[in-house]
């Protein structure tokens, strides 16, 4: 697959404090590429670094062949940016802030269709203001596809949306991918990283701890398995042989829920027989998460709180 | 908004149209041909209203409550030259009221001494000629229209740049609009023409209102002010940028570009000659971004006066326009970076 920006040794310090500590990564043509991690990571950063928003300290970025820091009309022309909480124009109707930022290009897609595209032709006269939160970042997201860009970038595009509004924006973004577009989004949601994103860079304190496709970043915990029960009995002696299994543990301190994850198969047969004598009124058995495996890397869970 | 109203209002109570000085209720019970006579000029004076119809209890009580400013009572057979008929015109007056007594007093004994000359067949030797230090009719309303002006461009300038600038950096729409080719010139470039011609549409209401609502006088080339205006508006917008670019955010703007406006808007001159000023606050004030701008414009649109003849006020305004876009262009950013 064709490479569509390269990052090397990339370095932002803003005095003594460094953001971005020396990152390598590559983006493919046509991928969903998800920068992924806790609000401070860096991931804003590196991607307004990337857009040519902000001037690296040191390291190299090359994007559609260009440099953002010499050559960034050029690269302006074919990107498209969505900043993280962005607002419009307060006084102009969604259509007119299309037409206006489609002006700003030498080509540009008409504001009819891009609506469209998002379900909001309806909405043609309205203004931001008016929009619901899912309604707005939809608004938000195809304002970055006025000048049918190759690369978008998305910096957290879910923040603070609910489980339904979240949904439909990944078919959003699944979508502009299949148009061939490539896609960059940040986020601290696990679950979007997942189930979104062909590849992912985790990042930690400016820095990329893992990097994958997200299938093999997932394969690549230490304990890919795990199972959830609930028992009401606790028999003391099946636990000590599943602690020789694998690591247990209770769920938020509860007296009667438990997780264990185990390494490797045969292992987890063992457990699955010593359960059945343990009798347990419920359990799953399922593959680690993205989550699971981010806590092992960075050995806390990752801050589901907004984006103040 | 703010300045059309201000306009309106400032119309309505110091143009002149409206008889400025309250009501006179007017009692003449004279039949006689001078009396009649007094009746018509008062009438055409039009310094007061007059009231003819109200009766004499009634307007006592009136002016004990201030809503007229004084009552001439004709007495029966007044102008009658027979001996015995009356001599004096009566007149009450409210004490408090000292302008419009004045006003009514020196009408009363204008008519009353041309009336002596008249009886006695006397012309009279001595008088008064009346100039203005001004050769053209100008009134109170004249002067605070151009302030008016001048205030207009410096509140739609400064607050609306400065508080749009500030608005637009907190929600990201400069930072947006960096992520497009558009170049940050274009971009201020068109915000400030777009601004300026906002601003001809503002003078053009004012002086609409003004001349046509309510009889205000402009002598001068109103192209001239056009063009100072807009000279003013450009300064005024820097100002907004310099105050968008130090501000962090845009209740700070707010705050900052209240805090320049409102005190210039008082000392610098949109509604008293600042010459009424002590002469060392005077001599601070002058200085003041609005204060040259409003000399020149006022020169322009009430003495035909040429900015040109006396160039300090355009080299102020210029040395104005210089530091303040040094300023903002050195301090005013698109992006964080």
């Amino acid at each position: 697959m064709e490479s569509i920006i390269q990052v090397n040794n990339l370095v932002k310090k803003y005095g003594r404090l460094t953001a971005v500590d020396s990152i390598s990564f590559n983006v493919q043509r046509g991928e969903i590429f998800g920068l992924l991690g806790e609000n401070g990571a860096g991931k804003s950063t590196t991607l307004e670094m990337i857009e040519g928003l902000r001037r690296p300290t040191s390291g190299s970025i090359s994007i559609l062949g260009h440099n953002p820091t010499s050559e960034l009309n050029m690269i302006k022309e074919k990107i498209g940016v969505q900043l993280q909480s962005s607002a419009y124009y307060e006084h102009l109707t969604l259509a007119e802030i299309l037409d206006l930022f489609g002006g700003f290009y030498p080509k540009h897609l008409k504001s009819g269709e891009l609506l469209a595209m998002v379900k909001l032709e309806a909405k043609a006269k309205s203004f931001v203001g008016k929009l619901s939160g899912g309604q707005k970042q939809r608004f938000s997201i195809v304002a970055s596809l006025v000048n049918d860009p190759e690369v978008v970038f998305l910096d957290e595009p879910t923040t603070g949306l609910d489980p339904i509004a979240r949904r439909n924006l990944w078919g959003l973004i699944t979508t502009i991918r299949n148009q061939g577009k490539t896609v960059i989004l940040t986020t601290h949601y696990m679950e979007e990283a997942e189930i979104l994103c062909d590849r992912i860079a985790i990042m930690e304190k400016g820095k990329i701890v893992a990097m994958d496709q997200t299938h093999r970043l997932i394969a690549s915990s230490k304990h890919p398995f795990k199972i959830n029960f609930l028992v009401g009995k606790i028999n003391k002696e099946i636990f000590q042989n599943l602690a020789e299994l694998g690591k247990i543990k209770s769920i938020l301190g509860k007296s009667d829920h438990f997780e264990m994850r185990l390494s490797n198969q045969d292992n987890l047969n063992k457990s699955l027989k010593l359960l059945q004598d343990l009798n347990p009124d419920s359990f799953t058995v399922s593959r680690a998460s993205l989550e699971d495996l981010f806590i092992e890397l960075t050995g806390k869970s990752i801050t589901q709180e907004e984006n103040a | 908004m703010f300045p059309i109203m201000f306009t309106v209002i400032f119309g309505f109570f110091f143009s002149g149209e409206s008889s400025g000085s309250g009501t006179v209720v007017l009692k003449n019970y004279s039949q006689t041909e001078v009396s009649k006579l007094f009746q018509k000029s008062l009438n055409e004076s039009k310094v007061f209203k007059i009231d003819e119809k109200t009766s004499a209890l009634e307007a006592r009580d009136l002016l004990k409550k201030g809503k007229i400013s004084g009552i001439v009572e004709i007495p029966q057979k007044f102008g009658d030259l027979a001996p015995g008929s009356p001599k004096k015109i009566k007149v009450t007056l409210d004490p408090a009221n000292l302008q419009s007594n004045a006003m009514l007093l020196g009408f009363l004994n204008q008519f009353i001494t041309s009336l002596n000359f008249k009886v006695n067949n006397v012309q009279p030797v001595f008088g008064v000629q009346q100039e203005k230090t001004n050769s053209s009719d100008l009134n109170y309303f004249d002067f605070v229209l151009v302030g008016l002006i001048g205030m207009a461009l410096m509140n739609s300038s400064i607050q609306g740049v400065s508080i749009a600038m500030s608005r637009y950096r907190e929600n990201k729409i400069l930072k947006r609009i960096t992520t497009t080719p558009l170049k940050p010139a274009t971009f201020i470039i068109a915000e400030v023409l777009s601004r300026l011609l906002i601003n001809i549409v503002q003078i053009s209401i004012i002086l609409l209102i003004g001349v046509y609502g309510f009889h205000a006088h402009i002598y001068g080339n109103v192209f001239l002010i056009y063009v100072f205006g807009i000279l003013g508006a450009i300064l005024f917008q820097s100002i907004g940028f310099t105050i968008a670019a130090v501000s962090k955010t845009t209740s700070a703007a707010e705050g900052m570009a209240t805090a320049v406006a409102i005190p210039m808007m008082f000392l610098a001159g949109v509604f008293f000659p600042i010459d009424q000023l002590p002469s060392w606050l005077e001599s601070i004030v002058k200085f003041l971004p609005l204060a040259p701008l409003l000399r020149m414009i006022r020169g322009i649109a009430l003495e035909s006066a040429s900015p040109f003849l006396d160039p300090i006020n355009i080299v102020i305004v210029l040395a104005w326009i210089v530091v303040m876009l040094i300023i903002s262009s050195y301090k005013f950013r698109l992006s964080d970076e």
